[in-house]
């Protein structure tokens, strides 16, 4: 699967916040999707490459890819049941 | 919320870093959905003392006003040193809503039943 083909339920455009902004944004975020929707994250913050495969691991959702677009990092997350 | 995290908070506005990365630690853990309970003690108290927080910002980091308000928010505790307040000319009404007036005892109480504590 590539990016362009996944579905998106909700984006969070956490571009400019600092450490820990981005996860405590996604966790809120995350909070109103549904089990199995899909949510994407754009954030600047150099951090969030470790974070957020971090807090998916923890909080029991899936990160379904990340990737760079210039100097932002794209996740796409889907909310676990 | 099976996880519990204390996080002692001993550093005030002299040092915004070292303020603020508590509340950075505490605020992540809220958001993976671990329990945060944050104690004040020493100049940490500083910190707890309405309109201080709002004026502390550590470069790189979030506000500490900001990350404050977020675990407040998200149900985070804030214990605070009952000596060290009344070192500092401090009482209940100069705190911040939900900051809460303790002692060592439950200080203890609270590392003791956490899952982990971190001291900075």
């Amino acid at each position: 699967m590539t990016q362009t083909q996944i579905e998106v339920d909700a984006e969070l455009d956490a571009r400019g916040l600092s450490c820990p902004m981005p996860i405590v944004k996604t966790a809120k975020a995350m909070k109103e999707l549904a089990p199995g929707q899909v949510l994407k994250l754009v954030a600047t913050d150099r951090g969030s490459v470790a974070d957020v495969p971090a807090w998916c691991t923890t909080t029991g959702n899936e990160l379904i890819e990340q990737h760079e677009e210039g100097d932002a990092f794209v996740f796409h997350l889907r909310k676990g049941a | 919320m099976a996880e519990k995290l204390v996080v002692m908070v001993t550093h005030g506005t002299a040092d915004p870093e070292l303020a603020t990365i508590p509340f950075a630690m505490a605020g992540a853990a809220i958001a993976s959905d671990v329990e945060v309970v944050l104690g004040f003690q020493g100049d940490g108290c500083e910190l707890v003392r309405k309109g201080v927080a709002e004026t502390v910002h550590a470069d790189e980091f979030a506000p500490l006003g900001d990350l404050l308000e977020t675990i407040q928010e998200m149900g985070g505790q804030l214990l605070v040193c009952s000596p060290c307040m009344k070192k500092r000319g401090l009482t209940e009404d100069d705190l911040v809503e939900g900051a809460e007036i303790v002692a060592a005892g439950r200080f203890v109480a609270e590392v003791t039943s956490a899952t982990n504590s971190l001291v900075y």
